[in-house]
């Protein structure tokens, strides 16, 4: 099992695992948009293990195997994801990642994917986008989700969002400071002098203090806020919005 | 879009501003309504007319559109707004050409227009005249060099087209022109110089690459594209040094990636088939595998490479490892080992004797229910480390039986039950799983389905197994059981109930299973028709692509938007596609061999049920369909969202439900090249894709495409089935012909294979083939297809043939699928039923729980 990066050609296979375990699905185009928008974000695990064996029609032996059909061009086997992206208009007025959809196939759960794809999404949230915080939303009853989120890797429950998913499931919502990632990229500058993450402290630790008081105060109205729930998430929505946004401006200027 | 509405009086221009408007943010009532008013007093007025005709065509609406637009340049020829609109009309539609070059003569009329310009180049990007794309990027960049986007956009377009040091002088002269650096914060900025980087290296210029990275290096954002990018630089130039610090580095961030650990191999010197090297690199595996009990990457890659007493040793360990944790993946991590018959060996042999071993446990070796449970009401089961122990073996070794490369059904089901009879959990259902999909493989697909549907029940919430239940329901040709069990997950308003969403939501898995079981029975129509909502899904991918062309470059991320530009040149070489096109192929072939069939399927009680069934049904989709409206309208009104609904994007019913309309098809062999063109085109080493190809141009007559698939063919798998089948038929076609060949193609065949001088006859050929591949069934029914072909209707043929193929069963390799191949040609060569029925008897002798072979 591979944990790497999401790439465009991933997408299918993507889309495929999603809808074979969640509710919540979503269009193609809505997987581009997040793979284009913030490309760093998003992670597969991918099945790498599989017999290539093939023994088709070799009529003097006695074992003929017609299976599997092999060809040079089978997808990689994704069994798991996660899709992230940044909030676009933070409402608090902090950046912030979002996981958008998480799993991972039944025959592969259990092996730590999950987590680990998660803390690589993370990590890419607060290097390249300077994250403060991850937020999340998950179903009161999914144990699974929530023993992973909270104990396994930190998060924070920060309210209860009625009837959040579209069976009138309510869900948590759920933050993690990504603080933890700007100690850990001290300490790996401190012990190689690779100099991994290039962002200026001074400056970030206050904002990050500052943001904290602030958040809390988001919190609330983010509660109010009618959220869209999955497909309503709607792609063409996002992608037309700007598009249309942009072209008044493009006019306004010409 | 800049009209001039130069000869309206004041009053009806600024209301043709308002249209404009209107337009642009979507208020298309509003818009239409301006556009009325000012159509009353100046009814010709071309420019108006094309903006209503664009907010239609935005509704849908396309004819009335058209019509209008049409009308509009007879009155204003000259307009460059009227050409504007005419081509993004033919956009809607997707008749890009067309729009091209509407847009190309608005160009002529007013060719500084930006919007223009712009809607130009995305066309052109979109169709990959990547020329015209660098020409009206040139362009724009000309007329508004202050803008990056302009720059960026030329290096693409330069980059696309293949000029990578065009490119980067573009991408450079850029950076050379801003006074100062940009803050670090500019990810846009950041995002440009590494696309920069990427085309230096990609060019060839590695050491350049790298010397410029190192320049950027601190400032980047994305730190894990840089750290890779110079490690692989540096293994690429050789610095083997820096290159193994590099990737250890990005091992210590991702210690699960199996191309950075060979990439450290690499830097090392060491080699994996090398023995020497192999202590060497257990030490390094071993060091990274202490760092974290969670990693497995480090633990599992060494039984890549180990061999003998050595991997024993460690496969016991890492057997160990997992059966006490009682990881359900083991087999699956494991299984590629497989294709080495003395790995596969030993892993059996190390499963089995642990079996009786006590699990060491050290300390509270307490595992929670492998998989848990979605559902709140069911508490994971503590186990105790015993009967973790004994389940994760017995669930190994039942699929190890299982696997077609140490396949012992008897066996697999003696562990399944063994390892179903150790779970305490109710909602556990990961064994009761394994023991449908044996009974798969057993060929019981009714057993199967029955199987896979106790283990949906044992946890209703989970949709991974509701997925699942609803497969094998399709493998078992129970389409309306897999229907509503996928709809228990599906949006309950959805148009056209569960189906509709999964079409709506691009649910290619369940689409093409449910065309294969309506093929397995013959119901040709919905068949095709279900295989075309799998192409009509990827056209959908392929222009969703579209809106990105502006999106990416705004956003700035132009790596990824290059690497979705490659993704889609090559989406339809994903097995989505090659599978449903095959199965259309098929479809395809049929219809134009027996035209009758396309009147059958309409008339036979419409694939399969009667009538009566039919209306039953007809009512039950249109109440379901009336019932969802209302839903949906009654949600909107609650909602109140005005925008949606002046929209007026209503999802249209679909015309031909039953697919009717599409095997009425005048010519199915060109229905099938739409199929058949990608497929061969992408994924030229597919051999399927090759012998449908033959089967399809052979039928059209084109004899140098068919050679082209037989030597393929050849090439791929000469001792393929098809290959003296198809080659013998192909000789036959020439034999048979009316006019010589043109000099090209005899020349192909003269010096190929197909091109065999011997002075025996196609039966004597056929006859010697069978001699030597007598132990194969596949070759043997080739040959029975062939002597029926070449002596059509000739009884003695058929007894032969019926013979042969009932000779098959008894072979030793033969299995399942071939055995079913077997009974279909019965019918093809109208062997007749006597003849299937001895078949029949024979089949099921030998695969006792083969459905298949059981009477209906
Ligand atoms: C939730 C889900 C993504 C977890 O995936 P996973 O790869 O199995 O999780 P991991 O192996 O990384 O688990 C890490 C930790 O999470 C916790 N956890 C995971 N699954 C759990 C379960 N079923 N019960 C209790 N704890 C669990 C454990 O603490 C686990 O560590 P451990 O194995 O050392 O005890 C997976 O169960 C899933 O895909 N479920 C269906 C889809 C879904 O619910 N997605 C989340 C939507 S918000």
């Amino acid at each position: 099992m591979d944990i790497r990066l999401m790439r465009p050609s991933d997408i299918p296979q993507v889309q495929q695992t999603n809808i074979t375990n969640l509710p919540e699905n979503y269009f193609v185009k809505y997987y581009m948009y997040h793979a284009l928008s913030w490309p760093q974000l998003s992670y597969v695990a991918v099945d790498v293990g599989r017999a290539v064996l093939v023994v088709l029609f070799s009529f003097n032996k006695t074992l003929q195997v017609s299976r599997p059909k092999k060809t040079p061009y089978d997808a990689p086997k994704v069994v798991g994801y996660v899709l992230a992206k940044m909030e676009e208009d933070p409402a608090d007025g902090v950046q912030h990642g979002h996981i958008t959809s998480l799993s991972v196939m039944r025959t592969h759960r259990r092996l730590g994917l999950a987590e680990k794809l998660m803390r690589q999404s993370q990590r890419a949230m607060f290097e390249t986008y300077n994250a403060v915080y991850v937020s999340l939303h998950v179903r009161v009853s999914n144990i699974a989700a929530l023993a992973l989120y909270r104990d396994t890797l930190g998060f924070k429950v920060g309210g209860i969002e009625a009837k959040y998913y579209a069976d009138g499931e309510d869900a948590y919502s759920m933050r993690m400071d990504l603080d933890y990632l700007r100690e850990e990229a001290l300490d790996a500058e401190d012990a190689d002098g690779e100099g991994t993450v290039g962002q200026d402290e001074g400056g970030e630790v206050g904002s990050a203090g500052k943001t904290a008081e602030g958040s809390d105060a988001a919190k609330k109205k983010e509660k109010k806020r009618k959220v869209k729930v999955g497909r309503q998430l709607g792609v063409g929505e996002l992608v037309e919005r700007n598009e249309s946004s942009h072209q008044a401006q493009a006019n306004g200027t010409s | 879009m800049a009209g001039k509405p130069a000869q309206l009086p004041s009053k009806e221009a600024s209301l043709f501003r308002h249209l404009v408007q209107n337009y642009e943010s979507k208020q298309y009532k509003k818009g239409l309504k301006a556009a009325e008013q000012i159509l009353k007093k100046h009814p010709t007025h071309g420019d108006t007319q094309a903006m209503k005709a664009l907010i239609l065509s935005n509704q849908s609406k396309h004819d009335e559109a058209f019509e209008l637009c049409k009308l509009a340049l007879k009155n204003a020829m000259k307009s460059n707004v009227c050409w504007h609109v005419y081509g993004l009309l033919w956009r809607q539609i997707k008749n890009y050409e067309e729009a091209m070059k509407a847009y190309k003569f608005a160009l002529k009329l007013d060719p500084d227009s930006i919007q223009i310009q712009r809607d130009l180049a995305h066309l052109q990007v979109q169709v990959r005249d990547y020329q015209g794309f660098v020409q009206t990027r040139r362009t724009m960049l000309q007329a508004k060099p202050q803008v990056r986007q302009n720059w960026t956009a030329l290096g693409v377009a330069l980059h696309m087209s293949g000029d990578l040091s065009g490119a980067e002088n573009v991408l450079q002269k850029y950076e050379e022109t801003l006074k100062s650096t940009p803050p670090k914060s500019d990810i846009e900025h950041m995002e440009a110089v590494l696309y920069k980087n990427s085309i230096v290296a990609e060019d060839g210029d590695v050491s350049r690459a790298l010397e410029h990275l190192e320049s950027v290096y601190k400032m980047a954002l994305d730190r894990t594209a840089v750290m890779e990018m110079k490690a692989d630089y540096l293994l690429r130039l050789g610095r083997n040094e820096e290159a193994e610090t590099a990737y250890r580095a990005l091992l210590a961030r991702n210690a699960e990636r199996r191309d950075y650990y060979e990439a450290l191999e690499k830097a090392l010197g060491l080699d994996r088939t090398n023995s020497e090297d192999q202590q060497k690199l257990l030490e390094m595996f071993q060091s990274y595998a202490e760092k974290s009990e969670r990693l497995d990457a480090a633990r599992r890659l060494p039984l890549d490479f180990l061999e003998g007493d050595i991997f024993r040793e460690h496969a016991d360990k890492y057997l160990r490892r997992m059966f006490r944790k009682g990881v359900p993946s083991t087999f699956a991590n494991l299984k590629q080992l497989y294709s080495d018959p003395a790995k596969k060996e030993t892993l059996r042999e190390l499963a089995e004797s642990l079996l009786s071993e006590e699990p060491q446990t050290n300390g509270g070796a307490e595992t929670g229910e492998a998989n848990g449970s979605i559902d709140g009401t069911h508490k994971p089961a503590r186990l105790d480390a015993k009967t973790t122990w004994q389940i994760s073996i017995n669930y190994y070794l039942a699929q190890h039986y299982d696997y077609y490369l140490s396949r012992d059904l008897a066996k697999a089901q003696q562990y399944i039950d063994k390892a179903i009879s150790l779970n305490p959990s109710d909602t556990d259902y990961t064994y009761h799983m394994t023991r449908a999909r044996i009974f798969k493989h057993l060929g019981a697909v009714d057993k199967a389905s029955q199987a896979m549907n106790e283990a949906r029940e044992m946890d209703l919430r989970d949709r991974y197994i509701n997925t699942k239940g609803a497969k094998y329901q399709l493998r078992n040709n129970e389409h309306e059981n897999a229907t509503s069990t996928m709809g228990l997950f599906t949006r309950k308003e959805a148009v056209g109930g569960p189906l509709g969403d999964l079409v709506d939501m691009q649910c290619v898995w369940f689409i093409t299973e449910d065309g294969e079981s309506y093929l397995r029975q013959g119901k040709f129509s919905l068949a095709l028709k279900r295989f075309k909502t799998v192409y009509d899904i990827f056209e959908t991918w392929t222009d969703d692509q579209f809106d990105f062309h502006s999106f990416s470059l705004r956003k700035g991320m132009v790596r990824a938007y290059v690497d979705m530009i490659r993704w889609e040149d090559r989406l339809r070489e994903h097995p989505f596609f090659s599978r449903a096109a095959l199965s259309a192929i098929k479809i395809y072939l049929m219809l134009h061999d027996r035209p009758q069939l396309a009147q059958q399927s309409q008339m036979d009680g419409t694939n399969g049920e009667n009538a009566a069934e039919r209306k039953k049904a007809a009512k039950k989709a249109r109440k379901e369909a009336e019932k969802a409206e209302a839903e949906k309208k009654a949600k909107v009104a609650k909602q109140s969202q005005p925008k949606a609904d002046e929209e007026g994007s209503t999802k249209k019913e679909d015309p031909d439900p039953n697919g009717y309309e599409l095997m009425k098809t005048e010519k199915p062999l060109e229905e099938a090249m739409k199929f058949l063109t990608p497929l061969l085109e992408l994924s030229p080493k597919n051999i399927d894709g090759q012998i449908a190809g033959f089967e399809v141009y052979i039928r059209r007559k084109k004899y140098l495409p068919a050679v082209k698939c037989l030597l393929a063919i050849q090439q791929l798998e000469p001792d393929h089935p098809k290959c003296h089948e198809q080659g013998i038929r192909f000789r036959l076609a020439l034999d048979s012909l009316s006019e010589p060949l043109p000099p090209k193609v005899k020349e192909v065949i003269d010096s190929s294979y197909l091109s065999q001088t011997s002075s025996k006859s196609l039966e004597e050929c056929n006859e010697e083939h069978l001699e030597t591949h007598q132990s194969s069934a596949s070759h043997v029914q080739s040959v029975a297809r062939l002597r029926s072909i070449l002596k059509p209707g000739d009884e003695a043929t058929k007894s032969k043939g019926a013979k042969d193929l009932q000779g098959t069963l008894s072979l030793d390799g033969i299995i399942l699928e071939q055995a079913v191949d077997g009974l279909n040609l019965l019918n093809e060569i109208e062997a007749g039923s006597e003849a299937r029925e001895a078949y029949l008897q024979a089949a099921q002798k030998r695969w006792t729980e083969a459905t298949v072979f059981k009477a209906p």
